[in-house]
């Protein structure tokens, strides 16, 4: 790669873990260093690289790697987040939001799930995963189905536009007289080493979420094809290279070398143990403890968690 | 394996029962309630906190292991009170207020507790009078805010300067952390110290209090 070149890696893997690993080390041996606009001055600048990367089997076991974070309480309340929209009650108003850098309104300026479910241009509300479902069931073939999230007006001036930028659909015939869905996601920028995790995790339940629909409306069987996560800037920001890269001299091991002293069952969980941890985590978090401790979230939201909950519950449901 | 390492044991790997069973087990041997939980939970966590320390192990195992000390403690906590046991120091921690970000400082707070120290978690998005009134109520040995934004972290100067107007500020010690803050912010706005990351929060906390 020529020097100013961003390198562009392709990674298809079985499961989300083992993509995660793989994509963490080649961004990391591969990446290209560039300085971002939140690195600390003092820090190095952040290996960076446009990354496709491909889940060939997105609810494949084990599902969960255990190097995120967050707990996972506090990732079962971020999937209620993006999938049923349990934090839209968060953001500020449009007027604060135009304000930008000068707003003192500390709310946030955007959720996923806002954007792609409540989708504001002039005086329309639009639910755009609403239209993928509803296109997807009449004309399945169909290059239309998308839902975007970038809003030119209210993002440009604020600090944190949203990463994720659009979500692309598609269904085809699996020759047996169903579909599979398949997913892409494209990015603007993307955290790899603490939020492209929990973002999957998020983004293929609501993927099945729109399969599961698909079903009701075709009244066909829908499985779950590839999931594609298509990243212009994946980073793993310099701030975070001491963790990364350990320090031998304090016994402090490197991210890789914890990796390889365990093996892939030792360093991931199935969705079985993660259950009851998504329904409380015996900390205060999980989907339970966050319908108790929010009492302002919008009664529809609460009432789409507790179906969610009850789901848990039952024995076959995979998380 | 004694008991103690056996209750230890069941800490690191985050097993919620049998850290319960075991603890019961323990007291039903006449083993007094403080040491079971030096012995047992607090050497079980400050080995998982050790591990984290040198990157051993992941944050959601940290938390796995401080749900099963919490199992532990749950048991403890009325026998402890009872017998008037003191621990190492009371912390109130929480995030300061217009931020909702909480991770950091939950690890912080499990860590905490897991070497000993009364931990007041007031969670996310706290408010300057709610800080004061736990701080002033617990007779709070340290007092731990964490921000994540740049925007909210200005708050904790704000809330140091209302420990002073209270008349407080110099009861209590003050650490502050989460990603945007520093060393150089953190004697700016006078706090007693900066951790950058959670066990040297630990670390600090010890050290504070043995001043």
């Amino acid at each position: 790669m020529e020097p100013g070149e961003i390198p562009v890696l392709i990674i298809s893997e079985d499961t989300i873990p083992r993509a995660y690993e793989r994509a963490i080390k080649e961004v990391w041996e591969k990446g290209a260093s560039i300085k971002t606009e939140y690195d600390h001055p003092e820090d190095p600048p952040s290996k960076d690289a446009t990354v496709v990367i491909i889940v060939r089997q997105p609810f494949g076991q084990p599902r969960f790697h255990r190097s995120f974070a967050d707990g996972l309480g506090g990732l079962a309340e971020y999937v209620m987040e993006v999938v049923h929209g349990a934090h839209d009650y968060w953001v500020k108003p449009v007027e604060e939001i135009l304000k930008g850098k000068e707003s003192k309104d500390t709310r946030w300026t955007y959720t996923y799930h806002g954007r792609l479910f409540e989708y504001r241009i002039e005086d329309k509300v639009i639910n755009q995963i609403g239209y993928m479902i509803d296109k997807l069931s009449q004309t399945g073939y169909s290059r239309r189905a998308q839902a975007i999230t970038w809003n030119p007006k209210l993002d440009p001036p604020t600090d944190d536009p949203p990463c994720l930028q659009r979500l692309w659909g598609r269904l085809c015939e699996d020759g047996k007289g169903g579909y599979v869905f398949n997913l892409n996601s494209h990015w603007r920028s993307r955290d790899l080493f603490k939020a492209w995790f929990e973002n999957v995790i998020a983004l293929t339940t609501l993927m099945r979420k729109i399969a599961e629909a698909l079903a009701d409306k075709t009244g066909k069987n829908v499985r779950l094809g590839r999931y594609v996560d298509i990243s212009d800037s994946l980073h793993i920001y310099g701030s975070y290279f001491k963790e990364i890269e350990g320090d031998p001299k304090k016994g402090i091991r490197s991210f890789f070398e914890t990796l390889e002293s365990r093996s892939f069952e030792e360093r991931t969980w199935d969705s079985e143990f993660i259950k009851p941890h998504f329904i409380d985590d015996g900390l205060g978090k999980g989907l339970r403890r966050m319908l108790e401790r929010e009492k302002d979230m919008p009664q529809n939201v609460r009432r789409a968690i507790e179906e969610e909950l009850r789901l848990m519950e039952k024995k076959d449901y995979v998380v | 394996m004694t008991l103690f390492e056996q209750i230890a044991d069941e800490v690191q790997k985050g097993h919620s029962d049998s850290v319960a069973e075991l603890v019961k087990e323990a007291l039903s041997q006449g083993i007094p309630a403080e040491e079971v939980m030096n012995k047992g939970l607090v050497s079980g966590m400050e080995i998982v906190s050790e591990k984290f320390k040198n990157n051993e192990i992941f944050i959601p195992e940290v938390l796995i292991s401080a749900r099963a000390m919490n199992a532990g403690l749950a048991i403890l906590k009325p026998l402890l009170v009872e017998s008037n046991i003191q621990p190492k120091g009371k912390v109130v921690i929480g995030t300061v207020k217009g931020d909702l970000h909480d991770i950091g400082k939950n690890i912080v707070a499990m860590l905490l507790q897991g070497a000993g120290f009364d931990v007041i978690d007031l969670g996310a998005d706290v408010p300057k009078e709610k800080f004061l009134e736990f701080v002033k109520k617990e007779k709070a040995d340290i007092l731990g805010m964490s921000a994540l934004l740049t925007t909210t972290m200005l708050y904790m100067k704000e809330m140091v300067e209302a420990l002073k107007n209270e008349g407080i500020r110099q009861d209590v010690k003050v650490i502050i952390g989460g990603a945007p803050v520093t060393e150089s912010y953190a004697a700016q706005i006078e706090a007693d110290g900066y951790a950058p990351d959670a066990a040297s929060a630990v670390d600090l906390s010890k050290r504070l209090l043995e001043e």
